[in-house]
C-alpha cells in the first residue's frame, strides 16, 4: 500500500534534505523549528492489465457518447490527435501509453473498415517531434504503418490552408483549430494528464489551435488570474478553454476523448532513492547518490544532460477513461489528485524547491534560463489548490545552474528573448505590448518551426507569462547556484549558497521566516488549507 | 593466377584400427544400440549450474555477435511483451514461431528479450538433433534443445517439456514441424497449442523472415544476409479451445505477423478483421507459381564469376 | 624639450611586435618609442607656421597600433623617421590663442603648388600629396619628422591647420574634437536605413553621437563588450545596444530576415565597422543588406583574410571612411558642444608616465575607459 504525501516539520535531527539541481544535487540543511518539507504521496499502484482497461473503456465510454465501435464506420474520415512530446516527464519506457490507447483504438477502427485515418501529434506552437520521437509516443507499428504515406504528422498550426476557423466564443476568443480534426467524422484526442493542468478542453483548444487563437488565453492577463493552473476551477486559462470547447462543440466536432493518469514512479533502477525520503536511503542508495553526485560534478555538463536526458520513466498507468470531454476530465483530474494532492496547512514566508534537469520544453534538449523561470515561477510554483503555498510579498527561492545556453535548434526565438527583450525589461505586460507581436509574426521563427525543430517564435513568451502570476504574487526570487550573468537577465537574485539565499530573503521577510521546502519531483499537488 | 587444390584428405579416416574403431564384419548383426538417443535423450543434465553458466557464455558470447554478423536481425515487437516481462512472478512462456532454416533457433534464442532469455528451452526434433550422442549433448548444451518427435504428440518428450514449463522454463517451438522445402510455411501442428492448454501459458507468435536466405534447407554453406523477427501479442488459450483451435489462431497470429511485415501494421489489422490475411503456406498452385510468388523473399541468386578473358602473355 | 620618439629600431620594433601580442600596450615597454631630450621642431622657411604648444594630446588607436608594433607596412612610405606622435591635439598658440589641429598634411600645408585635384575639391583627406612637397613624408602632424607632433611640449603647425577653439569647450571637449570629425565624416557618408555599429571604444561611440546629431532617424544597433561601453552607447543615441556575438542576431530580428548557413538574407544597409579585424568585418558582411555599404571607420589591422563571395553575391561595397573635411571638422565642434563629448576623455597622464597611458589607452574597454590623453598643462619646461 503506497503512503499518501505527508509535510514533515524539520528539527534539528533532521537530515540534511535533496535538492534537485538541474543534472545534479544539493543537500541541504534547513533551519530547524521553521521549515517544513513537503513529500509527494508514493507512486500508486498500477493498472493490472493496462491493455483491458483500456479496451474496458473504450467500450463503455464516460458521459453522453457511444462506445467507439458504435462511432467507427467504413467510409468515416477518422483522426486521432495525440499530445506531444512535453508529456509525460520525463519520458516513458515503451511502450507509451499513447501507443497502447491508439493501438487499442486502430484494432476497433480496423475492425470496422475504416481506411481514412489520420494521426496528429496536437503539439500547437511547440517544435515538431522527430522520427525518433514520434516511434517512442505511438510505437514503430503505428509509425510505420502510417507515417510512410503521410497520414501521420505533426500539427503545422502556421499552415493556413490546414486550419479551419470555428467562430468566437461569448467572449469574442477566436477558435481555429486544425482543419483534418474539425472536418473529421470522429476526433479521437489521446491525452496524459501528468499534472492537473493537462487536458479537458485543453487538448483541443490548445493542442490542435493556432497562435490566432491562442493569443486569447495565452496572456498576462489571463495567467495572472489563474490561481493555479492547476486547478481548473479557479483558472481564466481553464474557463477560456472550456469556452472555446463549447465552440468547437457547437460547429459539429464530434470528440472521443481519452484521457489516461500515470502513477508518479518517475526515476528507473538505480536511481529510486531519488524518490525516496532521505532517512530511508539505505546504505546502496547513500553510495549510489555519493558517487553520482561527484562523478557528475566532475563530467562535462554535455556528457551529463545526455546521460539525464537518455532516463525512461517507469511511469505506468493509474486510470484510462473516455467519451464525453467533461466527464472524462472529472474523472481523470479525481485520479491526480488521488496520486498528487497533499494537505498542507497555510501559508509560509519563504518557498524552496530545486528544479530538475527537465521541464516540458527540453526533453531531449537543453533547460535554458527562461526554461529555469517557467519551470519554477510557472509550475513548481503552481502545484497549489486554494491558496500559493508561499503568502503574497514572500520569497521564492529555487536551485538550478541556470547556464546560460540554448539549444540553437529547438530554441532559437528563446536566445533573441533572453537578448533582446529581458535585456530591456522582464515586466510581463511590457514585454507582451511591446514586443510579442514582432516574434510572433517573424517569418524566419515560422520557418523554422515548420520546417525544422523549433519552438515557435511566440513561445519564450508563453514561458514568460506562465510565470506572470508567481512574478505578480512573490516578493523576491532567488536562485541558489545559478550563474549570476544569466540569473540577473531574469531579473532575480544569484546566490551562492543556500545560507546566503537565506540571508538575501532576510531584508523581505525578516529574520525568521517560516519556510516550506516543495520536495518534488516525483510531482504533487498542495492543497493549501 | 589459380592456386593448386588440396586435396580434401579425412585424417581420421586413414588411421589404422587400434586408433579408429574396427568396422563391423558383414556377416555380423550389429549389437542393438543401448546408447539412449533420440527421443529417450536425457537432457536433465544441461539445466544444471554449471551448463547453464557455459550456456550463457554461449549466447552473450557467440551466438548472438555471430547472428548480429550472419543475420543482421531487425527485431519488432518486443514491446508488446512488455506486460508479461514485467510479471512477478515471471510468466513462463511459448514461443511459436515459423522455420525457415537452422539459423532460426540461434537467431530467436539470440533475440528474447529478459526475463525469459536465460530461462529457455528448444523443442528440438530427435530425428535429427538427437541422432548421436555427441549431437545430443552439443543441441542439449548449446540450445538447451530437448528432443521431440516430429509427427505425433508423445507422451515422454510431452510430459518433459510440460514439467519445464510448469518449474518455470519458457519453451521456443517451430510448430510447423520442420523447416519450410520451399520459402512457404507448413501447417502448424498441434503441440504448442496442446503445451498451452496443459500447462496454461501464452503463447507468444514469432514471425521470423529472411532465414531462408541465409541457409535453406538443402543448403550448407550460409550467406550473411538481413533478417526480421517480429513478436506478437501474447495469446492465452481462451475457453472452448482445444488444441487444433488454438493451433489455427497462432498460425492466423504468425499470418498475420508475416503480413504486417510484408505491408504495415494497420493494414495487416484491416485484412486480419475481414479474415483475409494471406495464409503462410502461400497460394494454392503449381510449384512455380509458388516459387514466382516468393519473390524477394526468395533465394539469394548468386552471380556466377564472371569469365575472365584468359590471360595471353 | 621634452617629447616622446619613435625612431626607426628594427629590432626593437619586432620586440613591440611581440610584447604588444602578449598584452596590449606593453609594446611602449621595449619598443622604439622613448622619453627624450630632443630640440624644438625649427619653423619651417615658408609662410603661415606657428608655434603650438599642446595643452591636451589624445592616444588614438593608430598611435597604439603603430606602438605596439602590428601596423602596416603601407604606412612605411607615407611616414618619416624619428616622429613624435599626437595628432588629436588641443593647444596654445604663442600669443595665448587656444586651437584645436586638423592634422592632415595636405598641399596648402606641404606648399605643393599646384595643389591636388582633391584639395582644390575641398577633400583634403584624400589629398595625392602626403609624401611630397618641402615636408618630410608624412600623411598627418604625428608621423611627420618635420612638423613634430603633440606628444611633446610643443611643435610646429600651419595655420590652416588650425581652427580656434570656442570659449566653451573646456580642453577635453577640444581633444575630441579631431576623433569626432573622424566620425561625423563617415556618418555623413551612410547610405539611408537602418545601422550596425561594430565597437564601441572612441569611434564607434563617436559615430553614434554623430548620427544622433545629424539627426538620423533610423535605428542604430551597436556592439559593445564592456558594460561601460554599453552604458555609454545607449546613452548616446544607440537603440540596442549587444554583445558582439548577439549582433546577428539583433539584426535578424531588427529586420525580419532569413538566415542562410551564418549570412544574412537582408541586413542592415550600413555596417560601420569601428574594429578593423578580419572577424569585425566578416561579421559586417554577414550582416548587411544587398546592395548595402560596410564602412571601416577605425584603422583595419594588417592582415586580413576575407571570403568576398557574398560580396560579390550580394552587391555589397566594402568601404574606407579616412579622417574629414574642413566642414566636417567645424560640425564635430557642434556635436561635442551638443554631447559634451568632453565626458569621453576618461583618464590624462604626465609625458613621464607615458608607459602607464599607453597602456591604459589599450586596455581602455575593459577598464572602464574611452579616450586616454596626455596632459601638458602642468610639464615645468612648458609653463618656464
Amino acid at each position: 500500500m503506497p503512503r499518501p504525501g505527508f509535510v514533515l516539520d524539520v528539527d534539528r535531527s533532521t537530515p540534511p534534505l535533496l535538492f534537485w539541481h538541474g543534472e545534479g544535487f544539493r543537500l541541504e540543511k534547513l533551519p530547524p523549528e521553521r521549515t517544513r518539507v513537503i513529500y509527494p504521496p508514493e507512486p500508486l499502484d498500477p493498472m493490472k492489465d493496462p491493455q483491458a482497461a483500456i479496451r474496458r473503456a473504450l467500450l463503455n465510454p464516460l458521459g453522453d457518447s457511444k462506445p467507439l465501435p458504435e462511432l467507427l464506420f467504413p467510409d468515416m474520415k477518422l483522426t486521432i490527435a495525440f499530445d506531444d512530446v512535453s508529456l509525460p516527464l520525463p519520458p516513458m519506457r515503451r511502450p507509451d501509453v499513447r501507443q497502447r490507447v491508439i493501438e487499442a483504438v486502430l484494432d476497433m477502427a480496423a475492425e470496422a473498415g475504416v481506411d481514412d485515418v489520420h494521426l496528429i501529434a496536437a503539439l500547437a506552437l511547440h517544435r515538431r517531434m522527430t522520427e525518433a520521437e514520434l516511434r517512442h509516443a505511438v510505437g514503430d507499428r503505428v509509425y510505420d504503418a502510417f507515417a510512410p504515406s503521410g497520414r501521420l504528422y505533426n500539427l503545422d498550426a502556421e499552415d493556413t490552408d490546414a486550419m479551419a476557423y470555428l467562430g468566437t466564443t461569448e467572449s469574442g476568443e477566436e477558435v481555429e483549430i486544425n482543419r483534418r480534426a474539425a472536418e473529421s467524422d470522429l476526433l479521437v484526442y489521446v491525452n496524459i494528464n501528468l499534472v492537473a493542468m493537462d487536458g479537458g478542453w485543453k487538448s483541443t483548444a490548445t493542442g490542435l489551435a493556432s497562435y490566432r487563437s491562442l493569443r486569447h488565453h495565452h496572456n498576462v492577463h489571463t495567467l495572472q488570474q489563474s490561481r493555479s493552473l492547476m486547478d481548473h476551477h479557479r483558472s481564466e486559462l481553464h474557463s477560456s478553454n472550456w469556452r472555446m470547447g463549447k465552440v468547437i462543440t457547437d460547429a459539429g466536432v464530434k470528440i472521443f476523448q481519452i484521457e489516461t493518469t500515470l502513477n508518479t514512479d518517475t526515476f528507473p533502477s538505480p536511481f529510486e532513492f531519488l524518490m525516496k525520503r532521505e532517512w530511508e536511503w539505505t546504505a546502496r542508495d547513500r553510495a549510489l547518490f555519493i558517487g553520482s553526485s561527484k562523478s557528475l560534478a566532475r563530467t562535462p555538463s554535455r556528457i551529463t544532460r545526455q546521460i539525464f536526458q537518455s532516463i525512461k520513466a517507469p511511469h505506468q498507468m493509474t486510470s484510462v477513461q473516455a467519451g464525453e470531454v467533461g466527464p472524462v476530465h472529472e474523472e481523470t483530474i479525481r485520479n491526480v489528485h488521488r496520486q498528487q494532492l497533499v494537505e498542507v496547512d497555510g501559508q509560509t514566508d519563504i518557498l524552496a524547491m530545486g528544479l530538475p534537469y527537465i521541464c516540458p520544453y527540453n526533453v531531449n534538449s537543453i533547460m535554458n534560463p527562461i526554461l529555469v523561470m517557467c519551470l519554477g515561477l510557472g509550475y513548481f510554483f503552481n502545484l497549489y489548490r486554494n491558496k500559493p503555498l508561499v503568502r503574497e510579498g514572500g520569497v521564492l527561492i529555487m536551485s538550478h545552474p541556470t547556464p546560460w545556453e540554448f539549444h540553437p535548434v529547438h530554441h532559437p526565438s528563446y536566445i533573441d528573448f533572453f537578448e533582446q527583450v529581458l535585456s530591456e525589461t522582464t515586466d510581463p505586460l511590457r514585454i507582451e505590448a511591446e514586443f510579442e507581436k514582432g516574434f510572433a509574426e517573424d517569418e524566419w521563427y515560422r520557418h523554422l518551426y515548420r520546417t525544422s525543430y523549433a519552438y515557435h517564435g511566440v513561445h519564450p513568451f508563453y514561458m514568460w507569462y506562465w510565470g506572470a502570476h508567481a512574478l505578480q504574487h512573490v516578493g523576491r526570487v532567488i536562485i541558489v547556484g545559478g550563474e549570476p550573468r544569466s540569473v540577473r537577465r531574469l531579473g532575480f537574485m544569484p546566490a551562492s549558497t543556500m545560507n546566503d539565499a537565506l540571508e538575501m530573503a532576510s531584508d523581505v521577510v525578516g529574520r525568521t521566516p517560516t519556510i516550506t521546502h516543495l520536495h518534488v519531483p516525483p510531482l504533487l499537488l498542495a492543497d493549501v488549507k | 593466377m589459380k592456386l593448386p587444390q588440396i586435396p580434401r584428405l579425412s585424417l581420421v579416416s586413414r588411421l589404422p584400427f587400434p586408433f579408429t574403431a574396427a568396422r563391423t564384419p558383414i556377416a555380423v548383426d550389429p549389437l542393438p544400440d543401448k546408447r539412449r538417443t533420440g527421443a529417450n535423450y536425457d537432457t536433465e543434465w544441461a539445466r544444471s549450474f554449471g551448463a547453464r553458466m557455459a550456456r550463457l557464455g554461449l549466447l552473450e558470447g557467440v551466438l548472438t555477435p555471430a547472428m548480429e554478423v550472419l543475420a543482421v536481425p531487425d527485431r519488432r515487437g518486443l514491446d508488446r511483451l512488455r506486460d508479461l516481462a514485467d510479471a512477478d512472478p515471471p510468466q513462463p512462456v511459448i514461443f511459436a514461431a515459423n522455420h525457415h532454416s537452422h539459423v532460426d533457433t540461434p537467431l530467436l534464442l539470440s533475440s528474447i528479450p529478459e526475463p525469459w532469455r536465460h530461462k529457455t528451452f528448444v523443442a528440438a526434433a530427435a530425428d535429427y538433433f538427437f541422432t548421436s550422442r555427441v549431437r545430443s549433448a552439443a543441441s542439449a548444451l548449446v540450445l538447451n534443445a530437448i528432443p521431440i518427435e516430429r509427427t505425433r504428440v508423445s507422451r515422454r518428450p510431452a510430459d518433459d517439456a510440460a514439467a519445464l514449463i510448469e518449474d518455470g522454463w519458457s519453451l521456443v517451438i517451430f510448430p510447423e514441424g520442420g523447416r519450410s522445402p520451399d520459402g512457404w510455411g507448413q501447417p502448424f501442428r498441434g503441440g504448442a497449442a496442446y503445451l498451452s492448454l496443459r500447462c496454461h501459458v501464452p503463447v507468444v507468435p514469432v514471425h521470423i523472415e529472411g532465414t531462408g536466405r541465409i541457409l535453406r534447407k538443402g543448403k550448407n554453406r550460409p550467406s550473411r544476409s538481413a533478417t526480421r523477427l517480429t513478436f506478437g501479442e501474447a495469446l492465452w488459450p481462451g475457453e472452448g479451445d482445444d488444441s487444433r483451435r488454438l493451433a489455427v489462431r497462432i498460425e492466423r497470429a504468425v499470418a498475420a505477423l508475416a503480413d504486417e511485415v510484408g505491408t504495415d501494421w494497420y493494414s495487416a489489422r484491416l485484412r486480419a478483421h475481414r479474415t483475409e490475411t494471406p495464409p503462410l503456406s502461400g497460394p494454392d498452385a503449381p510449384s512455380w507459381r509458388r516459387a514466382w510468388a516468393l519473390g524477394d523473399r526468395g533465394p539469394k541468386r548468386r552471380r556466377p564469376q564472371e569469365r575472365r578473358w584468359p590471360d595471353l602473355g | 624639450m621634452k617629447a616622446l620618439v619613435f625612431e626607426r629600431k628594427v629590432a626593437r620594433y619586432a620586440a613591440a611586435a611581440v610584447a604588444g601580442r602578449v598584452r596590449p600596450g606593453k609594446g611602449a615597454a621595449v619598443g622604439p618609442l622613448a622619453l627624450r631630450d630632443v630640440d624644438e621642431p625649427e619653423l619651417p622657411s615658408t609662410t603661415g607656421w606657428v608655434r603650438v604648444r599642446p595643452r591636451l594630446a589624445g592616444i588614438c588607436g593608430s598611435d597604439l597600433a603603430t606602438i605596439d608594433g602590428h601596423s602596416s607596412r603601407y604606412f612605411g612610405p607615407i611616414v618619416s623617421f624619428p616622429f613624435t606622435p599626437g595628432h588629436e591635439v588641443v593647444g596654445d598658440l604663442d600669443d595665448g590663442i587656444r586651437v584645436v589641429l586638423i592634422p592632415i598634411l595636405t598641399c596648402a600645408v606641404r606648399g605643393v603648388d599646384p595643389m591636388c585635384a582633391w584639395c582644390l575639391a575641398g577633400q583634403p583627406n584624400r589629398c595625392e600629396r602626403i609624401a611630397f612637397g618641402h615636408l618630410e613624408p608624412g600623411l598627418q602632424t604625428g608621423f611627420c619628422e618635420t612638423t613634430g607632433g603633440g606628444w611633446s611640449i610643443a611643435f610646429v603647425a600651419h595655420e590652416s591647420q588650425l581652427v580656434a577653439v570656442p570659449d566653451e569647450l573646456s580642453d577635453e571637449d577640444a581633444v575630441i574634437v579631431e576623433p569626432t570629425a573622424c566620425a561625423v565624416h563617415a556618418a555623413r557618408s551612410l547610405l539611408p536605413g537602418d545601422i550596425a555599429i561594430i565597437g564601441a571604444g572612441t569611434l564607434g561611440l563617436l559615430t553614434i553621437a554623430a548620427l544622433r546629431h545629424l539627426g538620423a532617424d533610423h535605428t542604430i544597433v551597436a556592439t559593445a563588450k564592456h558594460p561601460q561601453q554599453q552604458r555609454l552607447a545607449r546613452d548616446l543615441g544607440a537603440d540596442r545596444v549587444v554583445a558582439a556575438g548577439e549582433l546577428p542576431r539583433a539584426i535578424r530580428s531588427l529586420t525580419g530576415a532569413m538566415v542562410i548557413g551564418d549570412q544574412l538574407t537582408g541586413g542592415v544597409s550600413s555596417v560601420v565597422d569601428c574594429v578593423g579585424s578580419a572577424d569585425s568585418i566578416g561579421q559586417a558582411l554577414s550582416v548587411v543588406a544587398p546592395g548595402g555599404e560596410v564602412v571601416l571607420v577605425g584603422m583595419p589591422g594588417p592582415s586580413t583574410a576575407l571570403d568576398l563571395t557574398g560580396l560579390w553575391h550580394r552587391e555589397t561595397s566594402l568601404r574606407g571612411s579616412y579622417a574629414y573635411t574642413r566642414d566636417d571638422f567645424m560640425r564635430a565642434i557642434d556635436v561635442v558642444r551638443d554631447q559634451q563629448l568632453g565626458r569621453l576623455v576618461s583618464a590624462t597622464y604626465p609625458l613621464a608616465r607615458y608607459r602607464d597611458a599607453i597602456e591604459h589607452a589599450a586596455n581602455a574597454g575593459g577598464r572602464g575607459a574611452v579616450k586616454i590623453a596626455f596632459d601638458l598643462r602642468n610639464e615645468k619646461e612648458r609653463n618656464r
